[in-house]
């Protein structure tokens, strides 16, 4: 059998620049399956949460039954969702984003209608007393106002998603959850080590991307306190 | 809108349950395969050679990892993956079971033969077919250290029985009740198994007991590269206790049943034996190289590429 070759690889180091160079072309897929997963995830809860909390915001019988039902799909394993979900999607990447979205939705939804709630009875009445119609109401006063808390839900639903998207790694679809998930089979350190810091930065960057876009929305909250 | 086409598509696809009795129709050949890994480094090794062997053959191939057979094999069923490497007796054991229910008395015995005519009736109702198995075996072994091996003259577990040696055997917790492990040491090769030391199989831990002398013998699989480092030598099983877990890929009948996909893998079967397979383990497991460069290589080596 030949020598095995000396370097930082066959050593198996935390921090491995051979490491880097050889697999720069994998980290860079899965750092963009890992970013594209997330994102889309994020953007169809979204999508889903918005309606179901204005539902529980105007119609007071729906309230209990929609937090109640995406409250009891948190509280499913992430390991059992997907395994759940597994027939109905085969072993795809909508599996893995129909998961994440089942997730987020407790936290979209809770935060969107806590803003929603938020909002002063006062300035409603005074909306309404301008000749403002219900969804007018909602589009120009209710959601704008409701926005700091909802960003507040989006940043903590992003975020858990990015780190819940490793799980995807049990179907191939993980993102950088597929590195750290084989490089664990194989107590590969500067794998899981790499896999597992570039899953920490996209989570800090995606926050503060999500931060930024709240600033710009909201300006009056700046004005207000300046 | 995300819920609906996967669903649709979900129907669709695989035999439905009225035709998984009899699948006549004729085996399919699809350009486009999949091949499924199970995520550890012999299934990943095994999926890039089958891979690289049917992209040479003209086939547009790509590679799913999954994290054990419970996901792969549906998706194998349904066709989602085309091509999956397995071992024989183990997958037949696995199939039996998931027939009959895990009380099931085993199918998979030490003789290739009886396996594989068990293993093709249990896979033909599922619409997957078995391709033919080569000459690599990862099977269960046991090692001793060499030192120990050279001291008493041993070579077989026959020899280690007759030795009349009082051995602790470092083995997955498992081993006490199952026949290839424990019991049948015992009854085969009346072998004295003081005590198993729960270790795990093939974990650095059980190597280093032995290595250290508070474990006689340890269980490991015949593809295992790294017995050299700790200075282990196995002892040949020459009473056949082991299960014929020969390498064979399963595929998907209607997909890639043809002729074309067994004739492309088939060129491993005469090629790759257990220790190239424990070379390649050890080249990405201890030296942490990628399983598709290794297995490109490989295959190049031997002259199985083309490209």
């Amino acid at each position: 059998m030949t020598a095995p070759p000396d370097d930082c690889l066959a050593r198996n180091e935390w921090i491995c620049g051979e490491y880097l160079s050889t697999r720069r072309e994998i980290l860079l897929d899965a750092v963009l399956q890992h970013l594209e997963l997330t994102a889309l995830s994020v953007l169809v809860a979204l999508a889903v949460a918005l309606p179901l909390a204005v539902l529980a915001r105007r119609r007071r019988w729906a309230a209990g039954p929609v937090l109640a039902v995406t409250t009891i799909l948190y509280t499913i394993p992430s390991l059992a969702m997907f395994s759940l979900l597994l027939p109905v999607y085969g072993l795809s990447a909508s599996l893995v984003v129909a998961g994440l979205v089942l997730y987020s939705l407790t936290l979209l939804v809770r935060n969107i209608l806590a803003g929603l709630r938020a909002v002063p009875e006062e300035i409603r009445q005074a909306a309404r007393g301008m000749g403002y119609g219900p969804v007018r109401l909602l589009l120009t006063v209710e959601l704008p106002l409701a926005v700091p808390a909802a960003m507040a839900g989006l940043r903590i639903a992003t975020v858990s998603a990015v780190s819940l998207l490793t799980v995807g790694a049990i179907v191939g679809f993980g993102g950088l959850g597929n590195l750290i998930y084989s490089g664990m089979n194989t107590y590969f350190k500067a794998q899981v080590l790499t896999a597992s810091v570039l899953c920490v930065l996209i989570a800090v960057a995606a926050d503060l991307l999500l931060l930024g876009a709240q600033r710009l929305m909201t300006p009056w909250t700046r004005a207000a306190r300046g | 809108m995300l819920v609906l086409p996967p669903l649709l598509a979900g129907c669709a696809t695989g035999p439905s349950l009225e035709d998984r009795g009899n699948v006549t129709a004729p085996p399919g050949d699809s350009h486009r395969l999949t091949v499924g890994s199970a995520g550890f480094t012999e299934s990943d090794l095994l999926a890039q050679m089958y891979a690289l062997l049917l992209s040479d053959a003209g086939y547009r191939t790509s590679l799913i990892t999954v994290a054990n057979r419970e996901l792969y094999e549906p998706a194998l069923e349904s066709g989602q993956i085309d091509v999956a490497p397995e071992y024989a007796a183990t997958f037949a054991d696995w199939l039996n079971a998931k027939s009959r229910g895990p009380d099931a008395p085993p199918v998979g015995s030490p003789d290739l033969a009886t396996t594989m005519r068990e293993l093709r009736r249990l896979a033909a109702p599922r619409g997957l077919a078995v391709l033919d198995p080569g000459r690599a075996v990862d099977q269960n072994a046991f090692a001793v250290t060499a030192s120990y091996a050279r001291r008493h003259g041993l070579k077989t577990l026959t020899d280690l029985g007759k030795s009349g040696l009082k051995v602790r055997l470092a083995a997955g917790d498992e081993c006490v009740e199952r026949p290839y492990c424990a019991p049948g040491l015992r009854e085969t090769y009346g072998i004295d198994i003081t005590a198993v030391d729960p270790k795990g199989v093939g974990t650095t831990q059980a190597k280093r007991a032995v290595q250290s002398g508070s474990d006689q013998l340890v269980l490991t699989t015949t593809t295992d590269a790294t017995l050299d480092a700790f200075g282990l030598v196995l002892l040949a099983d020459d009473k056949k206790l082991q299960n014929a877990d020969y390498i064979v890929p399963v595929v998907n009948r209607a997909r890639a049943g043809g002729e074309g996909v067994a004739k492309a893998l088939g060129k491993l079967n005469a090629v790759l034996t257990t220790a190239d397979l424990a070379g390649l383990n050890q080249q990405v497991d201890s030296w942490r190289r990628l399983p598709e460069d290794v297995a490109r290589s490989y295959l190049r080596d031997k002259g199985l590429l083309k490209g």
